[in-house]
This record gives C-alpha cells, structure tokens and sequence, in this order.
C-alpha cells in the first residue's frame, strides 16, 4: 500500500521496528547503518549461538523488508551521501540522542531545506525537548520511567519486566503510525514536518490508564503475581494448569459477570464447588465486595476452588471447554505452543523466508494485518550488512564501482 | 492557520474494549471526526475497569474510558433494528473508514459485513480487529488482552524462573494492537487516495502483538530453544536489575551498558574498587557475577531516596530511572513538560485527566480538547450536522426505539 514511498531508515536499537511496519505495508526502506554494521548485531540470540552481525536474530526481528547500506555519517563524505539520499526520500527515521544529527548537518531543519516534503521521525527515550531529553536510558529504565514496571511482578519481589525487551517496540510502532499521520497531512501541504516520538509517552499506554489514576483522585494499582491488587481487591488472572499454568478474566460487572457465571457452572459441575457459590451475583459481585455482602476472605475461597478444579486439567482441555462454553480462559503457552497454536497454524500465520546466505529457510512470525487489497509480503529478508551499498550507491548516486571501493578503504561505507 | 492533519478523515468506530478505541483515539486527536457509536445495553467493558472518577462506579466514571474515546462523537444506535440499520447505512455512506472490535462474525450476524457495506460505499475501508482473527478453529474466542497475552506467550515471559509466571499488567497486548491498527488504516486511506480502491482489513490482536516477542519466537524456530521468563536479567547488560530503595515500595531501575558505565556505578555507591575486581572487568564476567553484585548495589541503593539516587546515577553517566507510581508521573517534569496529563472539560466531573499525544507533529499537533462523550451525547447532532435528517425523521427513530 506504501509502495510510491522511500524510507531512509537511520534507527540503532531504538526503534526499529518502524521502519519494518512501513516496509511491511509495501514501502522502500533502506537502513543506514554504520560501517561494520549496526549495534544491534551484536545482540543475541544468535543461529546456532554463533555469534556473527548476519546471524543476529535480534536483528533479523526488525529488519525484514528492508535493504541495507553501511555509511559512516560522522564523516564529511558519509553525510552529504546521506543528503542526496534524504533530498528524494519521503519518509527518514532516526534515533539518535537529540541534537547530534543536527551537529551532522543531518537534522531535520537542515534536511527540511533540502527537501521540504520530507517526513522526519526522531524515536527517542523522552522526546526532543524537556529535562530528561538527554537522560541515559534502556529498556528497562524506560519501562520503569513509564509506569508498567511497577505494576508487573510478585507482590514480595522487585518489579518485573517481560523478559524480551519492549520499550523500542511500543515506541517504534507508535513512530509507524505517527509517521502515517504527517504522510496524510503532506498529500494536502505538500510539506513535511518533524514527527516526535518519545519512548516514554508510548509505553505509558501500558499501564491501562493508571497513569492518571492520582490525577483521577484513585488509587494505584499494585504488582501481584499473575494479576493485581486495586485498592481492597486482588485480581488475579492465572490459575494452574496439570502441565502448566491458564489465564483467566475472573472478574465481575455487566460485561466480564457472565463470564464468570459460567465459568462457576463449569467449576461446580466438575465438582469443585457447592450451588450456593456458583450461584452468586456475579454481575454485582464487586458492589458486594464494597458494601460487605462478600468479603476478601470469601473472594479468596473462590477463587481456590476455581484452582483446584483447574489444576486437574491440562491447558488444552481447559482451552477447548472455554470454546464450547464460551470461558475468558486461555493457556498461558510457550514459544513453542504459541508457534504449534492450530489457530495460527489454520491461518497460515507462519512465513517461510529463505535465507541463502546461510543456506537455510526460517520461520518468521507472519503479517500484522490482513489487509484485502493489497497483503503484506515479506519480500526482503533482513539484508546482511552493506548487502544494497552497490545497489544504492551505484543505481541511485551514480557511483562507480572504483568510487564506492575507495570509500569502502576511507571507511565511509 | 494550517488544517489539522487528519481534518478530512471520517470514521464510523463500533470498537469497544482498548485496543479499538485507543487506535481511533488518535485519529481524533488529529482531527479526524471519529462517531463512535455505541449499545444502550450491551456496556462497554472499559466502563466498568479501574481506575474511576467516583466510588462506587457508575457507567460514565471510569478513566480508562475517558482516556481512550477523548475527541470523539457519540451515538447511541439499536443495529438490530430496521431503522438503526439505515442510519449506520447512512453512516456508512458519508465515511471513509469504519472500524470493529466485535468477536468474529457478529457483524455477518448483524448483516453489516464488509460485502454489505461495500455495496453501500464502494470505496469504505472496514478494520475488524478481534483476539485471533475472522477466520479458523479460534476465531469466535472472545476475550480481553490479558488473553491474548497469555496465548501468544508473554504471559509465560514475564516472571523469575523459580515462579510461577507473572504474566504483564493488565490487558497487555490491548496496548500493542492499536499501533498496527492506526498504521494499517492510514495506508489504506493512502492506497485509496491514489487508486480509489477501498477494502477490508482482518487484524488479528495476537497476529500483531507476536511481533513484539519475535527473538524469541526466532530462538524457537531456529535454534529449537524455549525461551522461559529470566526475572530482571539481561542476556548482554550487567547490573541490570531493579533494586530497593528508602521507603514503602519504591524501587529503582538500573542498567550498565558499558565497562565506563560500571566505573562510573562503583564510584557513585562508594565501592571503587569494584571496578577493579577482576570478576566484574567486562559485562559477561558481571553477568556471570550479578549476584554478588547485585547485593552491593542493593546495600547502597536501601540507604537512598529512589528519587535522589536516580538524579546521581543519571548524572553519572548511567541509565536508571524510580519506578514511577502514578504520583511520580503526574509530577515528572518531562511528562509535564511534554503536557502528557490533560485536564478536559467534562459534565460529570467538571475536569477529567488524559493522556495527551504520545507524539508531537511540528506543523499539525495533536489537539487533545473534547473529553469522552458521555452516551448518546451527539445523537441529535450527528443526525442533523452529519446526515441532515430533519426533526419528523429524528422523531420518529425515536419513537422506534433505533437510538439504542
């Protein structure tokens, strides 16, 4: 859908998968990294645990439907290469801390004088501007500075975090969004601008609105394995499983109650528990709770006779009983499970991409979105480092094989 | 003065929950008109979750609901009926984008599937976002982000390895899902710009938020490994973990990303000499070492002040942040200099916070002005300025009970 568009692509482990999002909606990304190759090759895991820039899977995660180049753009000969290329490009993405592109000549200002219709996107940990712009940041202080840190983990432990890093993810697909936003202003002003994304803000939407929970006069949510404590009331999410663990919605009111009712059916069914809990006012069960008709301690009973009827099953029986029962219930699954799911599977979610350079083909999760017109295709596998430099360097600069050889020897490329 | 960026975008929003809502959300922020419409009784689950304005809850109190329906119209509508269904026709007809977050097939159900519409506005572009997708085995698996969570694995990535899993907060994938939504649409408003072909859009809540774990996915796929939850550990950086500070429940984050970083560290916490300790000289030797590590840190870090210490350690050079509580991010100067928090006009309340933009356009900004309507707020409106239904009309959808 995205196919008239070039996207130059200058992120580092801040926020790249923005630029896989528009190449996966058809657009002409090409990343910019410097020569050797970017940092995030470096990160594992890798193929085979071999370490090696082409076999980093962290790179291979946000890379896909892209080309690659090596320029250095600390170097004179490296930045007016990367002008040329920014004077006919749509969209550039970097994540550089604020103000050392401008001190390349490579800001948006400076870039917006050679191309005024050029979108430009800064991912960064805080936004351009304010006290904390040029504050050291990872994943995991960006997680903790947004809020959901808190929130996540056993009652009786530190903070958690997800174990795969997310910070650059909630940001970088806050930026593909963003980045569609000022393309849709463009086709009317025929001018770019400069796209903000701050990190911390994007991953804000992960705390459900908590974030304004002492604005709002509420008090805030606190951490508890597998669900959380709000105020009086703990809620939990997972129960066990005979060979594992389940997620369930166990909570009340006019959407979520029904749910639950059949859910205590079922329980009561399987033996776990009497009529006159199963049969308890689950849609109001919460008011109950706060004017004392139930009390935590009964709460608590429950909620153990919901586990042990589960811990008896294993996670598929119990995913199969919440399909025919219509149950908020759902395996808390494996990579392995999530990659045999039969749902994804039917679907043909997983995509086979070859990768010759290794001789292998890998799976790779699928599409996003399933969009009628025109489907996302993983046309590109993550290219290798400087894999397009004669692509890019010969076909759109007009250099030579000798003149892109010398700057190879300079180090520029 | 330049015309907001989204000013001519028209979209009929049927979504519910989160993950809908907060992609439609920010098409209003930059001036699409957005007309969610919504049942009279079939409640919106984000009326009913924490946090509230008020105790005990009533249907327009709560904060996640205000936050991700902010500048958006409302009308109440019955699309069972005859009658309400010609006015979603209608609806349909002026929009651009109609989007909906129903469990797969309810809207064949309601007879308002993509064939349909398509037959009513040839070029409408249709977004149906549910848990697992429109089609397979799964695809009528009702559920929440929590779910989801669970299913496509980061339930069981999120935890120590000697727990059960923690699984993230709350509706977790809810908050990934919107991003790939609000992209996907606003290429296919591009694509329809250039070819004037609409078309419809099968967005999968879990099919997106797997993108969010795919090292791990790949470590399956190509290595054969089962990546299991590793706590607060980092496969490259060391110390890298969360540590107590002074006080009730205050922590404070940390991550060394380089041997100058580690210098800097042991310097700040008054153990110098644990830069020179060969068992901590690189980051493998501290990750191999974080445990005797980690205590020394913890030692100093229980003296301080969480946000005392993370101004020293920043200062230092070193990435660290306080695990913000909702206090700590209504008064971080960043946040507030970034007018993150906003207080809008709202009937019951007077003021109602949200979240402003979670990105800044230097031409065309976001402009975060109407809180969340209340039900049925602009019903008169949308059927006299939008569809330019006259009074005997209006009246006698009334009377049919079509209004929801």
């Amino acid at each position: 859908m995205l196919s008239p568009y070039r996207v130059l692509d200058l992120t580092n482990e801040r926020g790249q998968l923005c630029g896989q999002i528009l190449g996966d909606l058809g657009a002409d990304v090409i990343q910019i990294e410097p020569p050797g190759g970017s940092p995030v090759r470096r990160r594992g895991p890798f193929v085979d645990d071999v370490p090696h820039p082409d076999r980093s899977l962290q790179w291979w995660a946000c890379n896909r439907n892209k080309r690659g180049v090596t320029l250095d753009l600390d170097s004179p000969r490296g930045q007016e290469m990367l002008r040329r290329l920014a004077a006919r490009a749509d969209f550039l993405i970097e994540s550089e801390t604020p103000g050392v592109q401008a001190q390349r000549g490579l800001g948006h200002d400076e870039l917006a004088a050679l191309n005024p219709r050029l979108v430009y996107v800064s991912i960064t940990p805080f936004g351009q501007t304010g006290p904390k712009a040029h504050w050291a940041d990872s994943d995991l202080v960006l997680m903790a500075a947004s809020g959901p840190l808190l929130m996540t983990g056993d009652e009786d432990r530190a903070p958690l975090r997800v174990s795969v890093p997310q910070a650059y993810l909630h940001a970088g697909a806050e930026a593909a969004g963003a980045a569609l936003v000022a393309n849709h202003e463009r086709q009317r002003s025929g001018q770019g601008q400069h796209v903000d994304v701050s990190a911390q803000q994007a991953i804000a939407l992960a705390t459900q609105s908590y974030v304004l929970a002492t604005a709002a006069g509420f008090f805030d949510a606190q951490r508890m394995s597998g669900g959380a404590k709000i105020g009086p009331l703990t809620v939990r999410f997972v129960f066990p499983a005979s060979d594992g663990h389940v997620s369930i919605t166990f909570l009340f009111g006019p959407s979520a109650g029904p749910f639950t009712r059949r859910l205590m059916h079922y329980v009561h069914e399987e033996g776990f528990c009497d009529v006159a809990t199963r049969d308890k006012d689950w849609i109001g069960f919460f008011e109950k709770l706060m004017n004392g008709d139930e009390t935590m301690t009964e709460l608590e009973r429950i909620k153990e006779t919901v586990a042990a009827c589960t811990r008896t099953k294993t996670k598929a029986a119990l995913m199969q009983i919440a399909l025919e029962r219509d149950l908020l219930m759902a395996p808390v699954a494996t990579t392995r499970e999530v990659i045999e799911n039969v749902q994804l599977t039917h679907r043909g979610y997983w995509q086979t991409v070859a990768h010759p350079e290794l001789g292998r083909d890998v799976v790779y999760p699928g599409p996003f979105a399933r969009p009628s017109a025109m489907p996302i295709r993983y046309r590109r596998r993550p290219p290798t480092v400087g894999e397009h430099n004669h692509e890019i360097y010969g076909g759109e600069l007009g250099l030579g094989g000798d003149e892109i050889a010398a700057l190879g020897t300079a180090g520029v490329v | 003065m330049t015309a907001a960026a989204l000013a001519d975008v028209k979209v009929v929003d049927l979504m519910w929950a989160i993950a809908g809502p907060a992609a439609t959300r920010v098409l209003a922020d930059y001036g699409a008109t957005v007309v969610r419409i919504e049942s009279t009784t079939r409640t919106d689950i984000c009326r009913t979750v924490a946090p509230f304005r008020d105790m005990p809850p009533g249907p327009e109190s709560a904060v996640l609901f205000h936050n991700v329906n902010t500048g958006k119209q409302m009308m109440t509508l019955d699309l069972a009926s005859a009658e309400g269904r010609e006015v979603f026709f209608d609806l349909v007809r002026w929009a651009d984008v109609v989007t909906e977050a129903y469990t797969a097939g309810t809207m064949r159900t309601l007879g308002l599937d993509y064939d349909t519409l398509r037959a009513v506005n040839p070029g409408i572009i249709m977004l149906s976002t549910c848990l697992m997708g429109q089609t397979g085995p799964l695809a009528a698996f009702a559920g929440f982000g929590n779910l989801s969570a669970s299913i496509t694995g980061f339930g069981n990535l999120c935890g120590w390895p000697d727990r059960p899993p923690a699984g993230p907060f709350g509706a977790y994938t809810d908050y990934l899902a919107p991003r790939f939504s609000l992209a996907t649409i606003l290429a296919a408003l591009d694509h329809r710009r250039r070819t004037g072909e609409g078309q419809y859009i099968d967005l999968a809540q879990g099919e997106a938020s797997i993108h969010f774990l795919t090292p791990a996915m790949l470590d399956y796929t190509v290595n054969g490994r089962i990546q299991g939850p590793t706590g607060n550990d980092d496969s490259e950086d060391a110390p890298h973990g969360v540590y107590p500070a002074a006080g009730s429940d205050r922590w404070l984050a940390l991550a060394v990303r380089s041997d100058a970083q580690f210098a800097a560290l042991a310097g700040v916490i008054g153990q110098a000499e644990l830069a020179r300790d060969l068992r901590f000289a690189t980051a493998a030797a501290r990750r191999e070492h974080r445990e005797a590590l980690n205590a020394q840190i913890a030692d100093w870090t229980r003296q301080q002040d969480a946000h005392a210490a993370e101004r020293t350690l920043q200062d230092a050079g070193i990435a660290a942040a306080v695990c913000a509580n909702s206090a700590d991010m209504a008064a971080d100067p960043q946040l507030v200099h970034r007018e993150h928090i906003r207080e809008l006009s709202h009937p019951a309340y007077g003021t109602t916070p949200v979240e402003g933009s979670r990105f800044r356009l230097s031409r065309t900004p976001a402009v975060v002005a109407g809180a969340a309507p209340t039900l049925g707020r602009d019903n008169q409106d949308v059927l006299t300025t939008i569809l330019g239904y006259d009074e005997d009309r209006i009246t006698d959808l009334v009377i049919a009970g079509a209004l929801g």
